[in-house]
């Protein structure tokens, strides 16, 4: 290489596509880089405090509801997967989309149904007073605690887990398991020593998943009176009015989870089997019968009972006794919020994620692998900890823009973008850049680059043979990045209670609003649209990827 | 005079992989059609990529009809380089129908030149009949014939074929091969030809090249 090696290398790779991501990127990494300077700054004496009395407490419940719903959603995703995957029993392609069912419910909605129908006056207890004449010790009924909150989190969160093991165990792992079954090695043997080693990427990319969850959670722990890290930032932030402090804590978190973020990746990738050598069959099932099958057939049914039918039945009879008061015109202002933020800002985040995915895949280099990263990192940073660095940009841009303002005819030192939609839409596309971009990535690979190529050969340059073959060819996948997004969009509630405009309610606010002010029956409306959302999302995205395997 | 000139260029793909081209060097008059023989993996492919620009050299030069696409401080992106590509599965494009693909390349003529251009280009390859199917509704001869009219319609300067036989079976071949021959003669087409069997660059080319893994070419001149 010569000393004008770059200077060929910018004619190549230079185009409006890789800058507009350059500029993207840099954008998307502010709020994160405001947090991590506030670690370096001079705490204030409320911080003293915090960190004496406080830390260790938030640190260690935190801690506590990562460990315990992660073993319990190994435990559980991967037994379902397996079972899904290597058997056949009674409903199992019912059992195959409903273990995904779960996802449509946010777990804060879960918490305050589970809390309020276990309670005193709650249908559980009344039903064995009432009906069974029995009236059995309070504490067995105490779910708003830390099991309580795991018990939730797990039965909410096990999909991740059950979704990328399964789709593990179906596509990848025939050979080997196949394998292992001629060599007469019973089926036990087999999951403990064939299908757990192999699988332990996709577990692992699962779990990590249901970590972020975990720590982004604000309702849930919340509702339960936990002190987790990011109740912890909210008290901080609008209980005791110290930003500084709040800044700081969310720097901690933020820390720990780069530090799991990096580790999950180094692990991940010395563990890397890699089964593409072959192409490898998909694994086929083994009939299960009599006990066992009625066995695996009951263990499904209670998961979904749990997990999916006994909340939004109870939603549902909540909903019958108040909807006459809940659906006014209120209400359809909600609707028409939830809609028209979660339009605005998947417009956005879609552009961003084809953008950075269509540079991605044009030519690898460290700023690619960069990019790739940050994107993914996005979905790790939790609502809270976004929140306090979205609003600290934008307030920096509000000083900085003050002039101008002025110039408008605004008024000096007003806030303006602070006030307004964008900061939401913002926050929202970097925590979800992630779905979008790995849904496009995905419709890319699919396709490979031979169709680009010969476009370009043809005398296309990198803009028109995007939109005259690769959009064409990929727009199942912008679509199911579309729906995947919507969901995840019209589910978030830290970020969107921390950084909506004052009197800007969506669904998942006012749910919260409800559950909050103890009127839970009325929560009961809103939550029911948020998981319809949801369901209608899983529903699709099964029957895309059904469409796709035939 | 040379009309097409590649000299001294190397190329690995990923960093710290296996070499593919050491000092490569390859030249062809104007007209003249090369056939690159070669094994498997030996690097066919790779040299037809760096021609069109799909992938970047380490070090070398390669020159079409005077100009330097790519040098030591100079790339020309392949949209600019106007050579045309065969590639080994065609590559149409799933969602344009036949006549689609093949215009699709014609975007610089105005529309009625395209529409000329476009029924000259079905005339030659015959497939007048099937201009309104998509590539999957079409036989692996005919998709390799829109693949040849596709790539030559926009009058390429130089035109790359990757095993553009290898789908199909033995008695089109024949034919094609004499059909090709005809047609690269009346277009004065300059092309390189890859393939791995000996007959097909007996039957259409000028000149043969032998490539080896990683290493300088041998060359012998073909008597026809
Ligand atoms: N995208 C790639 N990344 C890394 N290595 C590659 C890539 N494409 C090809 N190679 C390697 O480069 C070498 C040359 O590959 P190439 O495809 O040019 O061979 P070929 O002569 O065309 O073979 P064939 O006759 O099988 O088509 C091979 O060793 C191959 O493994
Ligand atoms: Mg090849």
């Amino acid at each position: 290489m010569n000393g004008f090696a770059w200077l060929r290398r910018l004619q190549r790779r230079s185009n409006t596509w890789m800058v507009i991501s350059v500029i993207g990127a840099l954008v998307a990494l502010l709020p994160s880089l405001y947090i991590l300077i506030g670690l370096f700054q001079k705490p204030n004496e409320n911080w003293q405090h915090i960190q004496q009395f406080m830390l260790k407490d938030y640190a260690l419940q935190s801690l506590w509801l990562v460990l315990g719903t992660g073993t319990l959603t190994v435990m559980i995703g991967v037994t379902l997967a397996w079972l899904v995957a290597a058997y056949e029993f009674p409903l199992r392609r019912l059992f195959s989309w409903a273990f995904v069912l779960p996802l449509a419910i946010p777990p804060y909605i879960a918490a305050y149904t589970y809390g309020s129908m276990l309670s005193y006056t709650g249908s559980v207890q009344v039903f064995m007073r009432n009906v069974l004449g029995w009236a059995p010790d309070q504490k067995y009924f105490d779910i708003m605690s830390m099991k309580g909150a795991i018990f939730v989190f797990t039965m909410f969160l096990f999909p991740y887990v059950y979704l990328i093991t399964r789709s593990f165990f179906e596509k990848q792992s025939a050979s080997f398991i196949e394998n292992a079954r001629l060599l007469g090695k019973n089926p036990l043997h087999i999951f403990f020593r064939v299908v757990l080693p192999l699988s332990q990427p996709a577990i692992m990319g699962g779990v990590s998943l249901v970590a972020f969850e975990v720590l982004n959670d604000f309702g849930v722990t919340k509702h339960f009176g936990i002190q987790s890290f990011t109740t912890a930032i909210f008290t901080t932030w609008f209980g005791m009015y110290d930003v500084d402090s709040a800044i700081r804590l969310a720097a901690w978190l933020m820390s720990v989870i780069i530090g799991v973020f990096l580790i999950e990746r180094l692990l991940r990738k010395r563990k890397k089997y890699n089964a593409s050598t072959s192409r490898t069959s998909p694994l086929s099932r083994r009939r299960l019968r009599g006990l066992p099958a009625w066995a695996a057939c009951g263990f499904g049914a209670v998961i979904v009972s749990l997990s999916f039918l006994i909340p939004v039945l109870q939603l549902i009879v909540w909903a019958a006794w108040t909807y006459r008061d809940v659906l006014n015109a209120k209400f359809a202002e909600l609707l028409v919020n939830t809609l028209s933020v979660s339009a605005l800002s998947i417009v956005a985040l879609m552009l961003h994620a084809v953008i950075a995915a269509n540079v991605n895949r044009t030519g690898r280099s460290l700023f690619t692998l960069v990019l790739s990263k940050l994107i993914s990192m996005g979905y790790s940073v939790p609502g809270a900890v976004l929140s306090i660095g979205v609003l600290a940009v934008f307030i920096s841009f509000d000083e900085q823009l003050s002039g101008v303002y002025g110039w408008l005819g605004l008024g000096e030192g007003k806030l303006v973008l602070s006030m307004s939609l964008a900061m939401l839409i913002f926050a929202y596309v970097i925590r979800f850049l992630a779905v979008g971009y790995n849904a496009v990535e995905a419709g890319f690979e699919k396709t490979g680059n031979r169709y680009t190529e010969a476009s370009r050969l043809l005398g296309f340059g990198m803009t028109r043979t995007f939109f005259k073959v690769d959009l064409p060819l990929i727009k199942g996948a912008v679509l199911t990045g579309c729906i995947l997004t919507f969901m995840e969009i019209v589910k978030e509630l830290p970020l969107t209670l921390l950084l909506r405009p004052f009197n800007f309610d969506t669904l998942a606010t006012k749910a919260y609003q409800y559950a909050s002010d103890e009127q839970i029956h009325q929560a009961s409306v809103p939550s029911l649209f948020i998981i319809g959302v949801g369901m209608v999302s899983v529903f699709f995205y099964h029957w895309l990827g059904e469409k796709n395997s035939q | 005079m040379t009309f097409f000139e590649m000299s001294d260029v190397s190329f690995h793909y990923d960093k710290g992989s296996r070499t593919v081209l050491r000092r490569f060097s390859l030249g062809l008059d104007k007209g003249e059609s090369v056939g690159v023989l070669g094994q498997s993996g030996c690097g066919k492919s790779t040299l037809l990529r760096l021609i069109s620009g799909l992938e970047e050299p380490v070090t070398g030069r390669i020159v079409i009809d005077g100009t330097t696409m790519v040098d030591a401080r100079k790339f020309v992106n392949p949209e600019l380089r106007g050579v045309g590509m065969v590639f080994q599965d065609y590559g149409l494009f799933p969602h344009l129908t036949v006549e689609q693909n093949i215009a699709f390349g014609l975007h610089r003529l105005s529309k009625k030149n395209r529409a000329a251009r476009l029924g000259e280009m079905l005339e030659l390859v015959k497939l007048q009949d099937y201009r309104r199917r998509y590539p999957h509704e079409l036989s692996g001869g005919q998709q390799q014939r829109v693949a040849f009219a596709r790539a030559l319609a926009p009058e390429p300067a130089l035109l790359l074929m990757d095993e553009p036989f290898s789908n199909l079976d033995a008695n089109l071949r024949g034919e094609i091969r004499s059909e090709l021959r005809q047609l690269l003669r009346a277009a004065e087409m300059t092309s390189i030809l890859v393939t791995h069997d000996k007959e097909d660059a007996d039957a259409i080319c000028d000149r043969i090249v032998y490539m080896q893994a990683n290493d300088e070419i041998s060359q012998e001149r073909n008597s026809s």
